[in-house]
């Protein structure tokens, strides 16, 4: 095996042109009003192979633009791209050939054929020979867990079905590299969790998978490395452990205090054994978000700064720093709107 | 295994696809069955009301028909527009469901040949063509009593199988066409009119100002229709039509091409722009 990595791209961009220009104003050579903006704006990335690489981030901040521009289905405005060593703008096909892409799911399946006969079609468009074909089909369907349905219409799959046949389709070339564009999207609870399954059974079979997803806790619990993006750039790349430690913190706890009077005194205190990241009063009511080394630690110190500048703590939460915690560090928004 | 063999089995599966989705849309087939019988016959028993059977009104209909037998005329040229409509139709709608559901982005991520997805929808039209001409045939027989001979109808069959490719194209470069419009509905009407009108579909060509003959010249139904009523009113056989049969064999080539053409075009500028088309 040679180390060259599973996905490389060097200042990757891609730019729109929003609004339209009919053929009116073209006949008339009017000046294009149309707005360019950059939907993916200078991206570097380095897939290693065998690694669960995660791109998160909010809607609208480029990732189905990037996973359409490495699966050729979009040219990039500049930049370059290789997809397991190959250039897919001077070599299409043979990227196409070597990679499994899920990217609209459930949506674009044959609903009036059945699962096996969608499997059909697409094992002769990824040219799979037609000796393997059928062993192909009964082996991706079986990792799938549809055999059973396999000769049922699409029309009557579940929509984690669905999900579970389209990966099943990307993975007919047995390809040794998968992207998926936001795998669980409009799944429920359950059929999240198997189709994150899925992606680890792929990882073990060792195949590189390149995912995006706007599910923090998908990231931090599925991928190897996660790429946080956000208006087309990387605002921060690491494993999910080390970004959750750039923000310096082991846990977060949140506060509720009842005072009367001015509430710098207690937040001064608080400082002491703590970072406040966010506080907020309203009326007798001040609410502080701090990050800390131990909440074990930072808790007693907390009721002590309380009792000693006579304020009242309501409401005691530790939760463990989340990556929505770096996210916000990092762009002051929420990841979810 | 060569990349053309794997092609050609992509090309393949496309086609048992088509035909498998088209079964399983049967009420859309059965609806192909009567229309083509209905309008027909409709304006056979006007043409014959307006000659009145008079010997004089259709000998000048003979002048420009080259035949007097209104019922095979109008027949002969109803089948040609039902093959149309359903190509145009059928091709039409097929490739703009897959762009609207995602099957064609689906099918562009793979290595097949485009070609796969802009002639595979073809094949699913082949089946109603046949039911329409079938039925056609029939109603001829049982309707309105006209036997033609066997050995024309086998030379007809023959005809109709060899303009198989250059409407195949016409529906491809349609449905490439359509893909870049969006709506569907407007362009078949536009499309079909233009060719009932040009094509002697419903009258002869000999009506036809001059300009639109010339026209008429270089769209292939034309050639069609016109040679398999040569073959069952007039006597023809293939050999006579042969050099139509060569015009149309070569006009299928040119609009294929074309249909790749825009179909290329249309791909490399979704590739740029994100959009097929615009809708
Ligand atoms: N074909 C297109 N033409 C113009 N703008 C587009 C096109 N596709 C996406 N965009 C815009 O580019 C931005 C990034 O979109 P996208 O890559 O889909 O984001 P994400 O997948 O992260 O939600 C969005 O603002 C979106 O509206
Ligand atoms: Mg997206």
């Amino acid at each position: 095996m040679t180390a060259a990595p599973a996905v490389e791209t060097k200042d990757l961009v891609k730019v729109f042109e929003r609004g339209r220009r009919t053929i009116w104003q073209r006949l008339r050579r009017e000046h294009d009003k149309r707005e360019r903006f950059r939907a993916v704006d200078g991206i570097d990335l380095v897939v290693e192979p065998g690694e669960i690489f995660g791109l998160l981030g909010p809607n609208g901040a480029g990732k189905t633009t990037t996973m359409k521009m490495l699966a050729t289905l979009l040219i990039p405005t500049s930049g370059t791209i290789r997809v397991l060593g190959i250039d897919p703008l001077m070599r299409p096909r043979e990227v196409r050939a070597r990679l499994g892409a899920m990217l609209s799911g459930e949506r674009s399946l044959y609903m009036k054929l059945t699962g096996r006969e969608n499997l059909e079609y697409f094992a002769a468009l990824y040219h799979v020979p037609p000796g393997e074909t059928k062993a192909r089909i009964e082996k991706v369907l079986a990792a799938a867990k549809l055999a059973d349905r396999a000769d049922d219409y699409v029309e009557r799959y579940s929509t984690g079905m669905r999900q579970r046949l389209a990966l099943a389709r990307a993975l007919l070339p047995d390809p040794p590299l998968v992207v998926l564009d936001e795998p669980t999207v409009g799944l429920d609870p359950q059929a999240s969790r198997d189709l994150r399954d899925r992606v680890r059974e792929l990882k073990a079979q060792g195949r590189t998978v390149l995912l995006t997803t706007h599910y923090m806790e998908e990231a931090d619990q599925l991928c190897d490395r996660v790429a946080i993006i956000d208006h087309g750039r990387i605002v921060a790349l690491d494993t999910p452990a080390a970004l959750k430690r750039t923000i310096r913190a082991e846990e977060v706890v949140h506060l509720e205090i009842g005072l009367d009077g001015d509430e710098s005194a207690v937040i001064d205190r608080l400082g002491r054994s703590a970072t406040v990241a966010r506080s907020e009063r309203s009326n007798g009511t001040l609410t502080v978000t701090a990050h800390c080394a131990s909440a074990r630690d930072f808790v007693p110190a907390a009721f002590d700064a309380a009792r000693s500048t006579g304020t009242t703590i309501h409401h005691v939460e530790v939760v463990p720093v989340t990556l929505e915690d770096v996210f916000l560090a990092l762009t002051g928004r929420a990841l979810r709107e | 295994m060569s990349l053309l063999g794997a092609d050609l089995r992509a090309f393949i599966a496309a086609a048992r696809k088509e035909v498998r989705q088209q079964r399983r849309y049967p009420t859309l087939f059965l609806g192909q069955i009567f229309w083509p019988v209905l309008l027909p016959a409709s304006w056979v028993l006007m043409g014959r009301a307006y000659s009145g059977n008079d010997p004089q009104a259709l000998a000048a209909f003979a002048d420009r028909a080259g035949s007097s037998n209104i019922a095979v005329f109008v027949f002969v040229g109803y089948a040609m527009y039902n093959w149309l409509s359903v190509l145009l139709w059928g091709a039409g709608t097929a490739l703009r469901q897959e762009q609207l559901r995602g099957t064609l982005e689906a099918v562009f991520v793979t290595p097949a040949t485009r070609l796969v997805p802009l002639f595979g929808p073809g094949v699913g039209m082949l089946l109603p063509m046949a039911v329409i001409f079938a039925s056609n045939f029939l109603a001829l027989r049982f309707f309105f009593g006209i036997f033609p001979p066997i050995g024309a109808v086998i030379q007809a069959a023959v005809i109709v199988v060899l303009g198989i490719p250059a409407l195949y194209a016409i529906g491809a470069l349609f449905a490439a066409s359509v893909l870049r419009f969006g709506e569907v509905a407007p362009v078949v009407q536009l499309i079909r009119g233009m060719f009932v009108l040009a094509c002697g579909i419903t009258f002869p060509v000999a009506m036809l100002p001059l300009w639109a003959q010339v026209w008429a010249k270089i769209l292939p139904p034309t050639y069609i229709v016109d040679d398999i009523r040569r073959i069952l009113l007039r006597g023809d056989t293939i050999a006579d039509v042969a050099g139509d049969v060569a015009i149309v064999l070569s006009l299928a080539v040119v609009t294929g091409i074309l249909a790749v053409a825009v179909f290329r075009y249309l791909e490399m500028s979704a590739r740029r722009t994100g959009m097929l088309g615009q809708f």
